[in-house]
């Protein structure tokens, strides 16, 4: 099988000469279609980093990213669009619009991919009954619960149909019962739409349904555990 | 989704609406500017060319040697030692040379000392209303409430006509109420409509005779001539042939080249400061679009991040915050005309809101805070998407 993400020997250094720090040192990871990966590690030690080299927000200091089998160009790629066709993102702070409803804020993102208002509504509401909020529709986020804004959240990550989402300690601002449904709907997320999930989270439950789980230390990799 | 920048505006209404007011209040204090400005240049050619009207065009201001004319310095004339233009070449024989006293004074009106200009004038001939101004609605100087004053009957030093006094109705006078000029009284029989001199100066029409008798001290000269050009003559040529007549020695300009002198002393002068003053009103609209812009995109910096990690385009981002800015400025801009509009109305001097400058100003205006905005939402752009995983 074919990875749709592959970095190797990726490299993040932040700052320089001595108040240069080694974010990610020397990583080769690779992303399957459909796969669950959860990645763990203490706090600093690089696995957000990894996940925003990986979904295209950073620029690595050297290594190479693949995405589909296509390597990244960061010189003359536009990396915008890459992370609109192939990347979905969930983050630790919901990050949903304030002004805009539970639908609005996933259409936006397929605004953003070009499509057309009528089509993004009937997927948005698709995507929104997926994640149990068909009843939720014209709530802003202020009118949501913490779980519900991280369903949307989801929600949005999948509206342009990515090859994989990567979502961001998706259950730390939450408590243990909004926690667990969302390791649910991640895995039910996964498993439906055949959509590769990495997520990077401190939350053990979800270690017993990812089918790899890679631990973070210092910037590298430590141990990879394969279910 | 066209309409996410509507919803962001309608979000953050307090800040937008104030952003309206403050292009408003710019715009409004632009167009007065301007409007006041208009208004000073309609005032500082209308005398001018309500004499040219009178004559049917062509005429000749005669001044001093040297004065730059009466409008521009110090000019005295024996009226009939300009007796031998007359005859010469381009001259229209059929109009009579036209003396005239136009004169800065301080009247006393309904007991307080105002600026005024007497205009001193034959009746009948070139300078101020005649019988025509009575009833004739095309005529420069109608309408015409009330009468004329009596002339003179005789020119001499002895022959002084009934005091009487034609005056603009800005003077808030009535007719039969009097007015001091130079110590002397005189009776209000006639009263003008918005015939006034720059700055909202009103003008006073009086026999020559008794211009001659107070703001001359009774001295039988003028400051003025009024010669026409004969059919066919440009006037231009005429006055270049009368500054070369000899052994007159005379300053001799057409009607354009007064109002540009008029204007150039009276206008452009005064209002340099007012011109750099608007310069700098549009370049503060802009800065205040530009910060309120960019203080409102750092406030939303992580929305913006967000919008850009999910994928958003520098362009996606610029064009929300240019459509924000543009509609913010457009609004501004419109409010800011009708304010004007209105504000002019009750304004103490009279002021001119053109459509053309109008037009010209709400093209300036939203060019600079698109400009404006244009920065501020490159800035935006360039905000890292990394803040939207830790919001910073």
């Amino acid at each position: 099988m074919n990875p749709i993400v592959e970095g190797i020997n990726l490299v993040k250094v932040f700052g320089e000469g001595s108040e240069a720090v080694v974010a990610v040192d020397d990583v080769s990871i690779s992303i399957n279609p459909g796969e669950l990966i959860v990645i763990m590690g203490e706090s600093g030690s690089g696995k957000t980093t990894l996940t925003s080299l990986l979904g295209c927000i950073l620029q690595p200091t050297s290594g190479r990213l693949f995405i589909n089998g296509n390597e990244i160009d960061y010189e003359s790629q536009d990396l915008s669009l890459i992370r609109r066709k192939s990347v979905g993102f969930v983050f630790q702070l919901f990050n949903l619009i304030p002004y805009l409803t539970a639908l609005e804020n996933v259409m936006i993102a397929m605004d953003i991919g070009g499509i057309k208002d009528k089509e993004a509504e009937i997927k948005a509401k698709e995507l929104l009954s997926q994640v149990g909020l068909s009843d939720r529709l014209n709530h802003r986020p202020s009118q949501l619960s913490g779980g519900e804004q991280q369903r949307v959240s989801f929600a949005r990550s999948l509206a342009n149909d990515p090859l994989v989402v990567f979502a961001d300690e998706p259950t730390a601002n939450l408590d243990s019962r909004n926690s667990a449904s969302i390791v649910d709907l991640i895995e039910k997320l996964c498993r439906e739409r055949k959509t590769a999930f990495a997520v990077v989270t401190h939350d053990a439950s979800l270690r017993k349904n990812a089918d790899r789980v890679v631990e973070m230390k210092d910037g590298k990799i430590i141990n990879i555990e394969y279910k | 989704m066209k309409r996410v920048f509507l919803k962001d505006m309608a979000y953050r209404k307090a800040r937008v609406i104030l952003t309206i007011i403050s292009v408003a209040c710019l715009v409004l204090l632009i167009l007065l500017m301007g409007g006041m400005m208009n208004g000073l240049n309609l005032q500082a050619r209308d005398y001018v060319k309500s004499v040219d009207r009178q004559a049917g065009s062509g005429i000749v201001w005669l001044s001093s040697e040297r004065s730059g004319s009466t409008f521009a310095g110090f000019s005295l004339i024996n009226s009939e030692y300009l007796e031998v233009l007359k005859t010469a070449k381009g001259v229209d024989k059929n109009t009579p040379l036209s003396p005239l006293i136009f004169a800065q004074a301080r009247p006393i009106i309904n007991g307080k000392e105002k600026k005024a200009i007497v205009v001193g004038y034959k009746m009948g001939m070139l300078g101020g209303p005649s019988d025509r101004d009575l009833k004739d609605p095309t005529s420069p100087f109608y309408p015409i409430i009330g009468r004329l004053f009596q002339p003179s009957e005789y020119e001499g030093p002895e022959y002084v006509p009934p005091p009487e006094v034609i005056v603009d109705e800005r003077t808030g006078l009535e007719i039969g109420q009097t007015i001091e000029l130079s110590g002397k009284p005189l009776r209000v029989v006639g009263k003008t409509k918005g015939k006034l001199f720059v700055f909202d100066t009103p003008l006073l029409f009086v026999d020559l005779r008794t211009a001659q008798n107070t703001v001359l001290s009774n001295v039988l000269y003028v400051n003025t001539m009024l010669v026409k050009a004969e059919e066919g003559y440009n006037e231009s040529i005429l006055a270049e042939d009368i500054k070369n007549l000899s052994p007159i020695k005379v300053d001799a300009h057409t009607g354009d080249q007064i109002v540009k002198i008029i204007k150039a002393n009276y206008v452009d002068e005064p209002m340099k400061g007012v011109r750099a003053l608007r310069a700098l009103l549009w370049i503060a609209t802009g800065l205040i679009v530009a910060m309120i812009t960019y203080v409102t995109t750092l406030e939303k910096s992580r929305e913006i991040g967000v919008l850009k990690a999910i994928g958003a385009s520098n362009s996606y981002v610029i064009l929300m915050i240019l459509k924000q800015v543009l509609l913010t400025t457009v609004c501004g801009v419109v409010l800011g005309i009708l304010m004007a509009i209105v504000s002019a109305r009750f304004f103490p001097i009279v002021v001119l809101i053109s459509v053309r400058e109008s037009f010209i100003v709400a093209i300036i205006t939203i060019a600079v805070c698109s400009y404006g905005g244009y920065i501020a939402g490159k800035k935006a752009a360039s905000i890292d998407p990394m803040i939207a995983f830790r919001g910073r």
